[in-house]
């Protein structure tokens, strides 16, 4: 009985120590007290940091294994000390001592580690993509905007690279956009249908205000490509840049434009007619009565398209004609 | 004593005996676990079902772009389906968003990393016109239109416009080399529905002279302005190839990019029934008038020209250049090549000048930037950057614009662009950085300084006419400077603080010759020829002064603030009494974020702006423009359980335009009059509070359910398609509204599932 029991108490420790083999054998202890990892959990190399850095001290760093840094099969792939530095004085600062050391370099809020220092991380691998050619010198990389400014890299879910929720990283700095793109005429981005990187590359471009593309106009185009032309009758300031009329991130006044006509348009051009803006329900003089019954009266160029209302090829007009009325003034 | 109890200790037998069996499934559903937080494999479905208040009018603001304004119900279905084998590295991704709605989304991508990718999307997107009109026109959104006259006023059929987007996108990219790779894309978006359009015309007109628009006997006016809406059925399509040489120095793409556009439409042709109403609203003819007569009728039949087919090509070479690590350059050369050749018979336009069947048009652009970064110095950063643009519109000149005995060529429009910046930073004690940096640009617009025209054998020379504007300038220059502090790196305060000054002036002003010349004639400041004239604000000279300020401190871990300020205004100025004298822009917010626990975070925010913008308009009212917005959001997220995440959000804007009209000395009586009686033009107000709920609960571990609840109230009180009861009007009566008080109530339920 004795035997037996003795037996069965092997026979259980055997299949304990099997059982949980896979449990407990990734760690063992080292002379200096603490745990060292022998097998890496989520990135090649990773087994100094992650001894420390697991599941059950914080399994949210562990969701790089989730994203493109975290694909083994890659080669070119990181690990913790690629982005984060070799951190030996970080690594040997004995466990449960009172102000271990920050890794050689780190990302958060309150770093103390220089901007481009954390760049260099980040543009040893991924400046080698035309995407972001011209990232030195331009307006972020100039205004010591760091990567992890914008782009969170232990998560699945980088906010800033799904257009429903990169504009709240944008507007982290961008506070008049924000105020903008929920006026009642804009462009669908509070709909999550598009991002501000569908207009602006914030890596760096030639084009002016990070355009996506080499001007205001191109980037425009995209989209709104039948404004091009080269028309038989230009419109010049649209050619020049969209920009002069309209405001792309939300106004008030319909179809984006900055001002309503006609006081839009009165920037450039003499109006014609003698008469202050007019609405109906107002009670006309009658001066101005007569003024109403004209085609350029005030409340027509008040209200509805205002001077569109005639100058209604306000981009440029295609049509040729050359009997009367000649559309050199945009009316068709 | 326990019969359990032995004397080596049964129970610690039995314990190890558990463990013994138990171990490894205990060791499986650890791998389990870190397989949940460390692979990305996943796939899964959202379905569920949203109710939506009011009615279509009543969403039109709330429903203009989320797909959500026709109807009151809808399905919701997203999925996700993400796996990553770890052996190769292959990535397989399938998303579909909002797949129960007109603004569906489906994305396919498979990648190699390292290697290769290729993915096809597909995606719709309408946007519904907020405004409904109420017409009596027939084929609203065709090229043939009928106008008729809608005998009362808001008894015509509603017709709400919209336009829709669907596109298919493709695209691949493959390493040839370590150092080498190609990329691909290609998209091509139908774009199909009407937009808000028309025409209006006056008779008799100096556009439209004798017997085209003849004068009524008794002396008085026909005008007729009409809502035709543009009738949209186009294509567009982009293609883009890139070849990326990195080496470890240099770095060279060299690719192109075509674009293409395709209109359906030509022409817009529309057909005037019977009468119209005259500028009072009555029908004409009555107290003696005339009905329509025919040659305002004629012309209002007149086709109107739709967007031509275009297309660009653009090859260019760019990249960057370290010649030391410290030392860098980027580049870049490209050439456009646009051109515009659509025919004019096949596009339903006639009239052309004899022997031309389409434009022809042609514009060529050269674009050239280089960029340079440098450390001389460890605390020293300099970056410069050299940007030329030079669009030539070589499209040819032919007699299109004949007046009377007159005639003119067409125009065309060319520019020179040159950007440059120096800028120079050093790093300062406590890690500050303090910047000073020159920008300048150059715009030579070219053409006006001497007119082309078309030597007619006879002696004479057609050339370009200026007409509708009273002056114009060929080049502007525009030089700024900015000097700027910055603490990035802090454990409590960081920000910045920048000013910018610039001053725009530029060449000579140049007057439009009186017809019959063409051509314009420079002319100093000192030889007004126009004090009351409006000139083109893109052309005045310019004083520009900027401010701005951003502050994040962090007095604890938990609380984060941070401070927004920006001050600016621009001030005109140009050989005239009259235009545009100063624009203005105020901007002033607080941003808080605080972790009230673990579990929840709160964070609020407050921003108000203001802009403001003065114009002399000619006839002797200044009009004092402001737009004042407050714009005001909260939200709150948590979880107050292991299976329950829930969260609000609440935001609050507040804008208001105010249309403020002065006059000065050169006002009419008539004019002061009605200013003093009207008081004027109203504000325009726009007001929008908007509470989201959303509430996700686990029910087990792959299973979510969600429910989303958001009111939105929003008013537009505008006067531009109505005022204090009485609708503008188009000559046949139609009328354009937008119920003014909107609110919405959305609901939704969605079940989410997930495979592993």
């Amino acid at each position: 009985m004795k035997s037996l029991r003795q037996v069965a108490t092997m026979c259980a420790f055997i299949g304990a120590l099997g059982g949980g083999a896979s449990a407990v054998a990734a760690v063992s202890e080292t002379p200096d007290g603490g745990k060292e990892a022998t097998k890496d959990i989520v990135l090649k190399g990773d087994a100094k940091c992650t001894r420390c850095h697991d599941e059950s001290d914080n399994p949210k760093l562990l969701a790089i294994g989730k994203t493109r840094h975290g694909t083994i099969a890659d080669s070119r792939g990181p690990t913790c000390t690629s982005c984060h530095g070799d951190s030996e004085k970080h690594l040997t600062s004995p466990e449960g001592g009172q102000d271990r050391p920050h890794p050689d370099r780190y990302f958060g809020k309150n770093s103390i580690t220089p901007i481009e220092e954390r760049n260099t991380a980040c543009l040893t691998c991924h400046e080698k993509d035309s995407k972001r050619s011209h990232w030195m010198g331009s307006t972020h990389q100039s205004r010591d905007v760091a990567c992890s400014s914008c782009h969170q890299i232990h998560t699945a879910h980088d906010d800033v690279r799904d257009k429903r929720t990169q504009p709240d990283v944008c507007f982290t700095c961008h506070k008049e956009q924000r105020t903008q793109i929920s006026k009642p005429s804009h462009h669908p981005i509070p709909e999550g249908k598009m991002g501000c990187s569908d207009c602006h590359n914030p890596h760096g471009s030639v084009g002016p205000k990070l355009m996506t593309r080499d001007s205001v106009n191109d980037t425009c185009y995209t989209c709104h490509m039948e404004k091009r032309g080269p028309f038989v009758h230009t419109h010049e300031p649209v050619a020049e840049d969209c920009s002069n009329c309209h405001n792309p991130h939300g106004t008030t006044a319909e179809n984006l434009l900055k001002a309503r006509p006609p006081f839009l348009c009165h920037q450039c051009h003499t109006p014609h007619g003698g008469q202050v803006a007019q609405l109906t329900g107002q009670r006309q003089s009658s001066a101005l009565l007569g003024g109403t019954t004209s085609g350029k009266s005030g409340i027509n160029y008040t209200m509805a398209r205002g001077c569109l209302n005639c100058h209604t090829q306000v981009h440029g007009t295609n049509n040729p004609s050359t009997t009367n009325p000649t559309p050199q003034f945009n009316f068709r | 004593m326990s019969p359990l109890d032995g004397q080596f200790g049964i129970k610690k037998i039995i314990a190890l005996a558990a463990v013994a069996v138990f171990g490894p499934a205990h060791a499986e559903d650890d791998a389990a676990d870190m397989a949940q937080l460390t692979k990305p494999d996943t796939a899964t479905v959202s379905v569920g079902a949203a109710a939506v208040s009011g009615d279509s009018k009543n969403r039109s603001l709330f429903g203009q772009y989320n797909g959500l304004r026709k109807d009151d119900a809808y399905l919701l279905l997203d999925l996700d389906y993400i796996k990553r084998d770890d052996a190769t590295g292959i990535w397989t991704i399938l998303e579909g968003r909002d797949l129960g709605l007109n603004t569906r989304e489906v994305r396919f991508l498979q990648q190699r990393q390292g290697d290769w990718k290729y993915y096809g999307e597909y995606s719709e997107l309408v946007r519904y016109y907020p405004r409904t009109i109420n017409t009596s026109l027939q084929g609203a959104g065709t090229t043939t239109p009928t106008v008729t006259l809608l005998p009362v006023r808001g008894t015509g059929q509603d017709v709400d416009l919209k336009t829709e987007r669907k596109s298919v996108s493709l695209g691949g990219e493959k390493w040839i080399t370590p150092n080498l790779m190609f990329e691909a894309t290609f998209k091509n978006e139908d774009k199909d529905g009407a937009r808000i359009f028309g025409r209006g015309f006056n008779c008799p007109s100096g556009t439209a002279p004798t017997p085209a628009c003849t004068a009524l006997a008794a002396g008085a006016n026909q005008w007729a302005i009409l809502l035709l809406p543009e009738p949209i059925n186009s294509t567009t399509r982009q293609f883009e190839g890139k070849l990326t040489y990195v080496g470890d120095k240099l770095a060279l793409t060299a690719g192109y990019y075509g674009s293409f556009y395709i209109n359906d439409n030509g022409s817009l042709n529309p057909t005037v029934v019977g009468n119209l109403n005259n500028p009072l609203g009555n029908p004409l003819g009555q107290n003696g008038s005339v009905p329509l007569t025919a040659g305002l009728r004629g012309i209002l039949q007149l086709p109107l020209a739709l967007p031509p087919d275009n297309q660009a090509h653009q090859f260019y070479l760019s990249g960057n250049y370290a010649f030391t690590p410290a030392t860098r350059a980027t580049f870049k050369l490209g050439y456009t090549h646009a051109t515009q050749k659509d025919d004019f018979a096949s596009s339903g336009l006639t009239g052309a000048p004899a022997g031309v069947s389409n434009y022809g048009g042609v514009v060529n652009t050269t674009l050239a930037q280089l960029g340079l970064t440098s450390r001389p110095l460890p605390k020293l950063s300099l970056n410069a950057s050299l940007r030329y643009e030079d669009r030539k519109d070589e499209s040819p000149q032919a007699q299109y614009n004949i007046e009377g005995v007159n005639t003119f060529t067409n125009g065309t429009y060319s520019l020179k662009k040159t950007a440059a910046k120096l800028e120079g930073s050093y790093q300062l004690p406590a890690n500050f950085r303090a910047t000073l940096g020159v920008d300048y640009e150059s715009m030579d617009r070219g053409q006006f300084s001497s007119p082309e025209c078309i030597d007619l054998g006879d002696g004479s020379c057609l050339g370009d006419s200026v007409a509708g504007i009273s002056g114009l300038r060929a080049k502007t220059d525009e030089t700024g400077y900015r000097a700027e502090l910055r603490k990035s790196i802090s454990d409590t305060l960081s920000g910045a603080i920048s000013y910018v000054h610039s001053r725009r002036d530029g060449s000579s002003w140049l007057m439009p010759n009186a017809l019959p010349a063409t051509g314009v004639t420079a002319l100093s400041d000192s030889a007004i020829f126009n004090r009351t004239g409006i000139f083109p604000m893109i052309f005045m000279d310019r004083t520009r002064d900027k401010v701005k300020a951003l502050a994040d401190w962090s007095p604890i871990d938990r609380l984060s603030l941070q401070f927004t300020l920006e001050d600016g205004k621009d001030q005109y100025t140009a050989p005239t009494q009259k235009g545009l004298r100063d624009t203005a822009m105020g901007l002033y917010g607080v941003d808080v974020t605080y972790a009230v626990s673990e579990a929840w975070k709160l964070s609020a925010y407050y921003t108000y702006s203001e802009q403001t913008l003065h114009v002399s308009h000619s006839t002797g009212y200044i009009a004092d423009l402001k737009d004042r917005n407050s714009t005001a959001g909260i939200s709150l997220v948590g979880k107050p359980t292991g299976r329950l995440e829930v969260g609000a959000d609440l935001l609050y804007i507040n804008d208001r335009n105010i249309y403020a009209q002065t006059l000065d000395q050169l006002a009419s009586a008539a004019n002061a009059a009605f200013l003093a009686q009207s008081g004027g033009l109203p504000d325009v107000t726009f007001r929008d509070l908007r509470l989201k709920l959303f509430g996700k609960y686990a029910l087990q571990k792959n299973a979510d359910v969600r429910v989303d609840i958001v009111h939105d109230r929003q008013k537009l009180n505008e006067w531009t398609w109505e005022s204090n009861g009485v609708p503008f009007a188009y000559s046949d009566n139609t009328t354009v509204g937008l119920n003014p008080n909107q609110n919405v109530t959305f609901v939704s339920v969605s079940y989410i599932y997930r495979w592993r």
